[in-house]
């Protein structure tokens, strides 16, 4: 069973699924969207996160580094071998690494101590990368463990990997949020780095699934400014959506917070957007939910 | 060199002495603050340095000054650390005296009202330069708020919407959709103006109850009568009482809906010089001017008649000074005069309880005399007689108090030209000359019965902590009957619509009094007024559902009128009460930003349940001033008679002893930290530092008991208390059917990080030495930041979801618990103890060093039982560790503050529901109480650059409702830097 890294799991999410949450954040990601909010989750391996505002200055990480390549609040990313003892000695966690192999056991009893929150509000946990998909078995292993502790679960996907992958998770996932970005394959290669074939096909398939009942199927569009919430995007979307008897997806607005974490990885922030979609953008939102509206898709 | 210095500060001191009394005795108009009706004043006030090189001292008589060498004899002494501060001294504007006062540099020993005496001189010579101060001060604060907000974006400002009910409760009978959607403030246009008065008036000290009781005494004799005979000190009050409520002035603001006003004022400052009025003798000429909650000016002949009347003859006849005389300035005095370690709330009141108002409306104040003449006609001893004609005295002062506004009500019927408020007088009259002199018949009599004999309970004892208890269950059968009588839906919707604008103008009128609050309190208490807590929902005394028509009633006023006091209490009993009912609390909770406060009905009772309270009376809590239970109508339980600070017994085991800021060897010698071989040993240190400071506060809280007993019993109150009656014993001396004392702990969560921090770090991983943390701690850190940084994030944190830590905050609670149940209080009780700060937090914070948890030295401790704020990142593990604590150490109740904006991605109904998920959960895992602010930093921020704007913005401190400008800067701060969740 290939086995994650784990880039973190947070508790009383409500951004992620209905009611109270429980989100695990797994690492690597068969796609490279260009905004992608969680830059740390897309390499599968560890990486090292560099925070110059939390630095105190006290050259800790210096004396430890085998290359000369940490100093405070930077490092030399060339150098850098990926030893992590900066971030082992940093007293400030100004130096983290992000990806930890946690044991199974210990992640579902950490989701269990927030079991009373999911039994309120009707919430659960909610899988999330990364793409959590490259590991079925890992997820489908947890997912079941959950499921018998009486804990609902929910899988976030781009859906970019074999079908079987998705199918064998099925049995002990309560709903699928499927992300559909872009229907130009063009665009899509482009803007995220790969191919959008399998994700529509397997996104047929799971709506077939969903139409017998196997699992609740939720597709989201991420709407980025001149990328994905153009009219033509929306509407061939929407007309994919009608074809595939989809009656509700979601619009998530965009949020630009990802760029901060892109910048502590050492990472180019290849798209930056001066225009930001914000929940208070009222009326551009309400321009898009219209295209989806007008196809009877409910948004 | 030594006694030159000497000669010099001690010389000069003298000389501005001489100065000082040379004008004071020769200058007419200063000499005037001499005198006193019946002659001159008489005190003396010594001025001397901890090192003894300034020892001088004034004294006043026949209206001359005299100044001598030495302190002997003097009847207050300011000790002032040295020579330095002394000179500060003489430059600042007084609100900077006194931190100098809380941050030790100085201290009084003595008469601490002769100081305020003396103060009161030097504003009377300074007073120029004094108000030029205080208004630099207020332009400084505008213009320091404006730098501190930054440049803050402010989201568009939702707009309200309203949930209907998704089903009804079994108690609600008559309102059809019991969240009242259709209703909003601007129906009732009486209301908005009330509450605009409110927002804008000034509130004005009131001399009314003062004059009367101080000329009640002058003409009977205090201590004896005037032929020299022994008062019972209940008869002496009695009679007092009685004429003070037959003499007092019966108005009916205009246009109001409610007869009575507890002071002669439209917002009035009552005063209790048998507390702490005198307190405002030293800002008599300045109150106006002072920047944090100035009152009216005060008129000559109002500065006059406290200055040459009332003060003088109460400057000993109050609670601190009879104890200072009696037993000689006890440690316990001592200590909390030094403002560190303890506020004792009974040197103002014994009040903080819940009468039984159902008894009231039951059998009307002359059914009340019957039981009473009954009890007397079955024989008793000489004093309980005189004690049970007290209790008929006090019935009989606000019988004729009623009449008195029956008649004012009636005239002023008489000459109204507008037809509709004469027909609204003419119904207020035929209401008060039925209530509460008489059972009430119907809903407008009962309001109107509660409100006269709340304004009596007001004039019998200090505003601080009163209140009215489960006002929706007392008042559903009066609302019931009358809704029953009515035939037509259209009468009925008339009906409700009145009851909600009774019920908006009870509200408002409960709002017409306000705590003295010396500006010492400003810095201490910010922004609390009287905390008048109303009790909703819940359990039945059977344990059925309590939620009824009424529950909603009051909901529905407190969303529309969103004012800081009453401070409305919601009991949720998470096996009994709806989903329904849940949600209108988060509701309401949502739009008023503050307000109701939520308590696990099955966590609070459990809390009650070893002291062998009958079940029924434990099902009949009722929360009291800020969140404490009160078993209603049975108990007086004083559930504030003071705040705790547990910091100051940790820094004295961490100091041998030694409190640093206070310069004192007050505590046992607990050991060097070398002495300190094990964590127990430090914990054990900690403990015996607790005892000890637990043994010196409850000594001086059963001296003031007696002090109580003495000076001011309280037999008006006692007629509403269970057992008062039956035994003939004031309340004040043990006659309720339960008595206790409540403690209200401050700083557990600060207490536990820092024990878990030395635990871990010191004792367990051994990545410091306990001497070397100690002194990093001492010197607040500096230079040692990287330390602080590994305390921070290596050890382990209470709100973290971590059992070892909520292990520990439960033995240090329990030891807590039991360090107070060993001690008995003045009327044979026991003490309970509570956790919540109300804004103490942020004082005993400001005068504490820094400490193991990483903590900066003068920073805000957690409010109440509040994690720290960067223990999780997670709401939910501080809602798990805050519940994992055992109901029976938090007897006395918590306030666990938590802080939330709703996403402006979610719709209301999303945002409600997320809330009352919390709540549920929360009660499920045995939570017991939280509160939630649905307020964003961002929002407090833009409001520290406007407050006009944001008058009205209401935040929850820790207990009790404050509108946030009103609040000292210290404070305002600690309310930005709570944890932020977004929901």
């Amino acid at each position: 069973m290939k086995t994650p890294l784990i880039l973190d799991i947070k508790g009383n999410s409500l951004d992620d699924g209905h009611g109270i949450r429980t989100v695990i954040f797994l690492k690597g990601c068969s796609m490279r969207c260009c905004w992608c909010h969680n830059p740390e989750s897309q390499a599968p391996e560890a990486e090292l996160s560099v925070s110059p505002k939390d630095c105190i200055g006290c050259g800790d990480c210096r004396a430890v580094c085998p290359t000369g390549a940490a100093s405070p609040g930077h490092v030399d990313r060339e150098a850098c071998q990926k030893c992590f003892r900066c971030a082992q000695v940093c007293p400030a966690r100004a130096y983290r690494i992000m990806g930890q192999e946690r044991a199974m056991e210990e992640i579902v009893e950490r989701c269990l101590s927030d079991k009373a929150f999911y039994d309120a509000s009707g919430g659960g946990v909610t899988l999330s990368g990364g793409e959590p998909a490259l590991y079925p078995d890992w997820c489908a292993a947890l997912a079941e463990q959950l499921r018998a502790k009486g804990i609902f679960v929910l899988l976030e996907t781009a859906g970019n990997v074999p079908y079987d992958a998705l199918s064998q998770m099925l049995p002990p996932l309560d709903a699928v949020y499927y992300d559909i970005k872009l229907m130009d394959p063009v665009l899509h290669r482009r803007y995220c780095g790969a191919d959008n074939g399998r994700i529509l096909d397997n996104f047929r398939k799971l709506r077939q699934d969903a139409a017998e009942g196997r699992v609740a199927l939720l597709p989201r569009t991420p709407l980025i400014p001149g990328v994905t919430d153009t009219e033509e995007n929306l509407a061939a979307i929407a007309e994919f959506y009608r074809e595939n008897g989809v009656r509700r997806c979601e619009l998530l607005p965009y949020n630009p917070t990802w760029t901060g974490k892109a910048a502590a990885l050492g990472r180019e922030v290849p798209y930056e957007l001066q225009r930001h979609t914000t929940p208070q953008d009222g009326e551009k939102l309400r321009r898009c939910r219209e295209i989806f509206l007008r196809a009877g898709i409910e948004c | 060199m030594e006694t030159k210095t000497h000669s010099i500060a001690d010389i000069a001191a003298a000389a501005v002495l001489r100065v000082f009394g040379l004008v004071f005795s020769t200058v007419g108009r200063y000499r005037e603050y001499l005198r006193n009706v019946d002659g001159w004043k008489d005190f003396s006030v010594g001025i001397v340095t901890e090192d003894g090189t300034v020892s001088q001292s004034i004294r006043f008589s026949d209206g001359k000054a005299r100044v001598c060498s030495g302190v002997e004899d003097t009847d207050t002494r300011l000790i002032i650390q040295d020579t330095d501060v002394l000179r500060q001294l003489v430059s600042l504007p007084p609100n900077e005296v006194l931190t100098l006062i809380l941050r030790n540099k100085m201290r009084i020993s003595g008469n601490a009202f002769y100081m305020e005496l003396f103060n009161l001189l030097i504003s009377a010579l300074m007073k120029k330069k004094q108000i030029a101060q205080m208004r630099a001060q207020v332009r400084e604060r505008q213009q320091s708020g404006k730098a501190l907000a930054e440049e803050e974006k402010l989201l568009p400002k939702r707009q309200a919407e309203y949930l209907s009910a998704p089903a009804a409760d079994p108690g609600v009978h008559w309102l059809k959709d019991p969240y009242l959607p259709n209703y909003t403030l601007r129906d009732f246009p009486r209301l908005d103006r009330f509450l605009e008065l409110h927002h804008t008036a000034r509130p004005a000290v009131c001399l009314e109850r003062a004059q009367l009781l101080t000329d009640f005494f002058r003409l009977e004799g205090f201590e004896t009568r005037k032929d020299g005979t022994p008062w019972v000190p209940e008869e002496r009050q009695g009679l007092a009482f009685r004429e003070l409520m037959e003499k007092k002035k019966p108005l009916i603001r205009r246009d109001d809906l409610l007869a009575g006003t507890t002071t002669a004022k439209e917002i009035g400052v009552p005063l209790y010089p048998d507390g702490a009025g005198v307190m405002l003798w030293g800002e008599l000429l300045t109150v106006h001017e002072r920047m944090l909650n100035p009152y009216e000016p005060l008129s000559d002949d109002e500065i006059r008649a406290l200055n040459e009347d009332i003060f003088p003859i109460w400057a000993h006849r109050n609670f601190r000074e009879y104890v200072r005389d009696t037993y000689h300035e006890p440690l316990g005095q001592q200590l909390d005069e030094r403002c560190a370690a303890t506020f004792m709330w009974k040197t103002v009141a014994l009040s903080h309880t819940v009468l039984d108002y159902p008894k009231l409306l039951r059998l009307g104040l002359q059914g009340i005399i019957a039981e009473i003449e009954t009890e007397l006609s079955a024989g008793c001893s000489e004093e309980k007689r005189r004690t049970l004609q007290a209790m008929i005295h006090c019935c009989e002062g606000v019988i004729a108090y009623a009449r008195h506004l029956a008649e004012t009500t009636e005239r002023e019927a008489a000459s109204e030209d507008d037809p509709a408020r004469k027909r609204e007088l003419e119904i207020i009259a035929r209401a008060v000359s039925h209530s509460p002199e008489f059972p009430a018949r119907s809903l407008e009599e009962a309001v109107q019965a509660i409100w006269i004999h709340w304004v009596g309970v007001h004039n019998e004892n200090t505003n601080a902590g009163f209140s009215l208890g489960r006002m929706d269950q007392w008042l559903q059968p009066y609302f019931e009957a009358d809704m029953g009588s009515l035939t037509t839906e259209a009468e009925r919707e008339c009906y409700l619509r009145h009851v909600l604008e009774l019920i908006g103008c009870f509200y408002l009128r409960c709002q017409d009094h306000l705590p003295m609050i010396p500006d010492i309190g400003n810095y201490l208490f910010g922004g609390s007024s009287s905390d008048q807590a109303i009790t909703l929902g819940g359990v039945t005394p059977d344990g059925g559902n309590a939620v009824n028509d009424m529950t909603y009633i009051f909901l529905k006023v407190t969303e529309m009128l969103n004012m800081r006091d009453p401070n409305v209490n919601a009991r949720y009993h998470k096996d009994v009460n709806s989903d329904a009912y849940l949600k209108r609390l988060c509701e309401v909770n949502i739009h008023t930003t503050a307000t109701p406060s939520i308590h696990s009905d099955t966590a609070v009772m459990a809390a009650l349940e070893d002291h062998g309270y009958d079940p029924a009376d434990i099902h009949n809590w009722a929360a009291t001033g800020c969140v404490e239970p009160t078993l209603s109508g049975k108990h007086m339980g004083h559930t504030n008679c003071m705040m705790f600070n547990l910091v100051s017994p940790l820094e004295m085991a961490m100091n041998n002893g030694y409190h640093p800021l206070m310069r004192w060897q007050l505590g046992p010698r607990t050991g060097e930290a070398e002495d300190l071989k094990t964590f127990e040993d430090f914990l054990q240190a900690f403990f015996t530092q607790l005892d000890h400071q637990a043994d010196l506060a409850c000594e001086f809280n059963w001296q003031l008991g007696e002090a109580h007993a003495v000076l001011r019993p309280t037999p008006f109150m006692s007629t509403l208390i269970d057992g008062c009656i039956s035994s003939g014993v004031d309340a004040t001396k043990g006659g309720a059917r339960y008595n206790s004392s409540g403690v209200a702990c401050i700083g557990l969560a600060d207490v536990v990080d820092s024990l878990l921090a030395v635990k871990s770090l010191v004792y367990e991983r051994r990545l410091v030495g306990l001497e070397e943390l100690f002194d990093a701690v001492r010197h607040d850190f500096q230079g040692r930041e990287k330390l602080r940084q590994i305390i921070l994030h290596e050890a382990p944190r209470f709100g973290s979801d971590n059992e070892e830590a909520a292990a520990l905050a439960n033995r240090v609670a329990a030891y807590i618990h039991e360090c107070f149940r060993k001690h008995t209080n003045y009327r044979g009780g026991t003490y309970t103890t509570g956790f919540w700060s109300m804004s103490n937090h942020v004082a005993f914070g400001s005068l504490s060093g820094a400490l193991p948890s990483g903590r900066h030295a003068y920073m805000p401790f957690t409010p109440g039982l509040t994690p720290e704020a960067d223990a999780s990142q997670s709401l939910l593990d501080n809602l798990k560790d805050v519940a994992k604590l055992d109901p029976h150490s938090l007897d006395n109740n918590i306030a666990f503050n938590v802080k939330v904006t709703p996403s402006p991605r979610d719709s209301h109904e999303t945002a409600v529901d997320h809330l009352a998920a919390y709540v549920k959960a929360y009660a499920q895992l045995g939570g017991m109480q939280m509160q939630f602010n649905v307020v964003s930093s961002a929002v407090m921020k833009a409001a520290l650059a406007d407050p006009e704007s944001y008058r009205d913005l209401m935040v929850r401190i820790s207990g009790y409702n404050a509108y946030f400008t009103e609040l000292n800067r210290d404070l305002q701060l600690e309310l930005i830097r709570r944890a932020d969740y977004q929901i």
